[in-house]
């Protein structure tokens, strides 16, 4: 009973969230999550971190994208991105860049 | 071999604006706004300058020499509708580039966005001054009651007031003065918009995805200078309309009545575009508290920028923060017709709830849904 309880809530926060994510809609362009995340001075780092590929990749899709949102169109349903196929390729250079400049700011202080 | 457009030091910041520049590809009509906004400009200081020539800033003759434009001066009829109707469409553009620029996240270009809410209170100040001219009865009374609220000041308060008269009332000194600034603040405008371009030009314009765009550019000529030419001939239509067909549907028939301090009107109230923000400051019983809520209700788009807690820039993949935006503009609806309606129930308490909403959206609810729509999309 107890083992089966957080399975149950897992599997209805993964549906809720996987719900959640068709809804924002970044997907139906061809998008992927990190693809949106707004690019401040921690993500551009990142970027200039990630492999080269994955780079270009990336600008693929959003040059795709910005066609499409300039058309008022979205892709074809079965090249929506899908919840399950989402890569946050650039999470954890972004995390390392973060952690990096909070251990910076940390040793700044006297 | 650089052609004349790109070197010539004159031509060059022409080309650089309004030709060469890079533009994102996307970019929708809720961009039109802002050239909208430069032609509206262009238009309310033109038909401004021809009123000019025939109006007297005189307590005795103002009036009449409205009236000597609308009867007398070869189409001042015209000219005169136009200016008093482009007002209001100068405010739909105003609201609507805000709009946008809430909506898109277009405020994280944080000097573009200062400047424009500088811009705002400018426009404002000269809607302002410039409704009082005519000298109606709305023209009167309403400068009475908002000067009047500068009396909340402590200690200096009673001194301010009168200093902006020029007097003991609102009278000949606050119409010549009141003149000279509706002359002077558009020329502030039009260089402080020159200031808000530059910035904007440092980072290029935002877009509809919210994304960086470098990806695809385009030229803004031919596809943004014609399109923006379309938008041009819209509002111009749009406004010949009104001013032809309904030239008074958004005015105050009040004000075809020649201003009598002796007689005050029983529902003084200003133009549409100001009745959100008098609905704001007639929500709270005290004088300064009101002033202050009025003040704030324009001043809080300066902290939107430091407000923004989601990853995402745009509204467009984020339903929740979507869904607020919406009830924030149903939420000014209701203000704009509470600030219309008498001070009595159930008004007054319908005009509380909405203010109180507004300041929530803003401050607590925006914020909040930009956390929540973080952790939704944290680790898919």
């Amino acid at each position: 009973m107890a083992s089966r309880a957080p399975v149950a809530t897992g599997r209805l926060l993964i549906g809720f969230r996987k719900w959640y994510y068709n809804l924002a809609g970044f997907n139906k362009l061809g998008l992927m999550r990190d693809d949106t995340l707004y690019e401040d001075s921690d993500v551009a780092e990142a970027l200039r971190r990630i492999p080269e590929n994955q780079y270009n990749d990336r600008v693929f899709r959003m040059k795709r994208a910005l066609d499409l949102s300039m058309k008022q169109q979205i892709l074809p349903k079965e090249q929506w991105t899908k919840f399950e196929e989402d890569v946050q390729y650039l999470s954890p250079y972004l995390k390392e860049v973060i952690q990096e400049r909070k251990e910076k700011e940390e040793w700044m202080k006297n | 071999m650089a052609s004349l457009r790109k070197t010539h030091p004159l031509l060059k910041i022409a080309n650089d604006a309004l030709v060469d520049l890079p533009a994102p590809s996307n970019i929708s009509v809720w961009w039109n706004f802002g050239s909208l906004l430069g032609l509206c400009l262009i238009a309310q200081i033109l038909t401004g300058l021809f009123l000019a020539m025939h109006y007297t800033a005189d307590i005795n003759t103002a009036f009449s020499s409205v009236a000597h434009i609308t009867r007398d001066v070869n189409y001042g009829w015209l000219i005169r509708d136009m200016h008093a109707n482009g007002a209001s469409f100068f405010f739909i553009c105003l609201y609507s580039h805000i709009g946008r620029g809430l909506y898109y996240g277009s405020y994280l270009y944080k000097e573009t966005w200062n400047i424009g809410v500088v811009l705002l209170l400018l426009v404002m100040a000269t809607a302002f001054v410039g409704y009082v001219l005519p000298w109606g009865q709305m023209s009167f009374w309403g400068a009475t009651v908002i000067t009047n609220l500068l009396s909340a000041v402590p200690y200096v308060g009673n001194t301010l007031v009168q200093w902006i008269w020029g007097g003991f009332s609102v009278d000949n000194a606050t119409l010549t003065r009141f003149f000279a600034f509706h002359f002077l603040f558009p020329f502030v405008v039009a260089g402080a918009t020159m200031v808000h371009l530059l910035f904007l030009h440092q980072t290029g314009s935002n877009n509809p995805l919210g994304l960086n765009s470098n990806a695809d550019k385009i030229p803004f000529h031919p596809y943004f200078s014609y399109k923006d030419l379309l938008g041009f001939a819209a509002l111009l239509i749009a406004l010949v309309t009104i001013a032809l067909f309904t030239p008074n549907l958004l005015g105050d028939p009040d004000n075809f009545t020649p201003a009598n301090p002796l007689d005050t009107p029983p529902h003084i109230k200003p133009e549409w575009y100001f009745l959100f923000a008098y609905a704001i400051l007639r929500s709270i019983p005290d004088k300064l508290g009101g002033v202050l809520a009025l003040l704030a209700s324009i001043l809080v788009l300066l902290v939107v920028p430091f407000l923004h807690t989601c990853k995402m820039r745009s509204m467009t993949f984020r339903p929740l923060s979507q869904l607020l935006f919406w009830t924030l503009i149903a939420d000014v609806a209701v203000l704009t017709w509470i600030g219309g309606m008498p001070v009595e129930d159930p008004y007054v308490i319908i005009g509380q709830i909405a203010s109180v909403l507004y300041f929530s959206i803003f401050l607590i609810l925006f914020p909040l849904a930009g956390w929540v729509e973080n952790k939704l999309l944290e680790s898919i």
